[in-house]
């Protein structure tokens, strides 16, 4: 089935299979920031935005996002470069691989809630996980990025 | 998971009679269990068009589309406040973004936290084509009803109300979950056993009898209620956690 929707600014018709999930057509499609850790909705290392708000790309069927707009890292790429120094400061950064993810769920918070404070931070961010670094880091990093309340 | 083909259905009316068709014709709501449960569908019914997506004051009660997200219910203020911090505690944003009120209370999973909650308070279910049941009266059936869940009624009541669900770690199915509303009269429920919720009808008739002690009351729970082993831990100490919550709970309510 073809599936219409706007990728990070682009429209785009894929075709896919009906049982087909995001993730996967994501990462066919060339988009492998996209990354597929546990593929059953419990890493978050496939986050993607949805109508500006994050959703599990592994767990979200393709044909779900016709007509819908769609982000990925690429779209928000200043701002990754931004939130990436913050993580580097902070020792925040080992292999990347829930990087994207992680930046993210950022935009999408501080579009939701520009001035959280650690406990909001730390509700949002709750279903990323990072198996370098533990969470600490993070949570300093994204909170300078944010400039947040305490 | 796979699936013949995908129809964005246009009224309750095709979707049912899609249904009625076929049990290899499935209903989506958020789509999260369908795709652990590996199943093999010929049309995957999607309801996103008809308008399910809405939490709508009706003077007696709150009514809660089908397909309104986990995310959406926790930040409605119309919602009582236990349902929407219950419904937070779900996993990450992003997964309560896909998952959907009727999907959880539809599937009857035995790991529910949202079926605990609401099962604490007065709350009705709506199928097409026509019928309106009790949340209570749908968990106890066996196996699954003959409609489509299109909304959830959450009935007004001043109360007090509490909820705790004990895991393992943040993201884990929850071990144990105790839900205890106290309005007009008590109502106790335990979840998670790792069965479906249930109303634990002794302890609840205990109390609204005029029993006072809790600590009986939990007993009376832990008693008519089943409890099992899972992987995560076993029914004796689930039984344990029971008591203790049960008891907590009736505190924190009488306060």
């Amino acid at each position: 089935m073809l599936v219409k929707f706007n990728l990070n600014g682009l429209d785009v018709e894929i075709n896919v299979k009906p049982g087909e999930y995001l993730l996967d057509t994501l990462r066919n499609y060339g988009v492998k920031s996209v990354k597929k850790g546990c593929d059953g909705s419990s890493c978050g290392a496939c986050t993607v935005l949805v109508d500006d708000k994050p959703v599990l790309s592994c767990s979200l069927l393709t044909a779900k996002v016709e007509g819908h707009k769609v982000m990925t890292v690429e779209s928000i790429q200043d701002e990754a470069a931004a939130l990436s120094e913050c993580f580097s400061r902070e020792g925040a950064d080992q292999c990347g691989f829930c990087n994207a993810a992680f930046a993210l769920m950022v935009h999408a918070l501080k579009k939701e809630n520009p001035h959280p404070t650690d406990e909001e931070i730390k509700d949002y961010m709750v279903g990323n996980l990072c198996r370098c670094t533990g969470y600490q880091s993070q949570q300093k990093a994204i909170k300078a990025f944010l400039g947040g309340k305490k | 998971m796979k699936a013949k083909s995908f129809l964005r259905a246009s009224s309750l009316e095709e979707a049912y009679k899609l249904v009625k068709e076929s049990p290899r014709n499935k209903i989506v709501a958020g789509g999260l269990w369908l795709k652990k449960g590996n199943a093999d569908v010929d049309t995957l019914i999607d309801l996103s068009l008809l308008g399910l997506e809405k939490i709508e004051d009706k003077k007696d009660y709150v009514e809660v589309g089908a397909m309104v997200s986990q995310r959406e219910l926790e930040k409605s203020p119309l919602v009582p406040e236990v349902i929407r911090e219950a419904t937070k505690a779900i996993m990450g944003p992003a997964f309560r973004e896909i998952a959907t009120v009727g999907g959880s209370v539809y599937g009857k999973y035995g790991f529910s936290d949202i079926i605990t909650v609401l099962l604490a308070h007065h709350v009705e279910l709506v199928f097409y084509p026509e019928a309106v049941i009790t949340l209570d009266e749908y968990v106890k059936k066996p196996g699954f009803y003959d409609g489509i869940l299109t909304n959830i009624r959450i009935f007004k009541d001043k109360n007090k109300a509490y909820f705790k669900k004990v895991e393992i770690t943040a993201l884990d199915y929850p071990i144990l979950n105790v839900a205890v509303v106290k309005g007009k009269e008590y109502k106790v429920v335990v979840g998670s056993r790792p069965l479906v919720a249930a109303l634990c009808e002794n302890s609840t008739k205990y109390l609204n009898e005029g029993g006072k002690d809790f600590a009986k009351a939990a007993e009376l729970a832990v008693e008519e209620l089943k409890f099992g082993d899972s992987i995560a831990t076993k029914s004796a100490y689930r039984k344990q956690l029971a008591l203790t919550y049960v008891r907590r709970a009736l505190e924190e309510v009488s306060k």
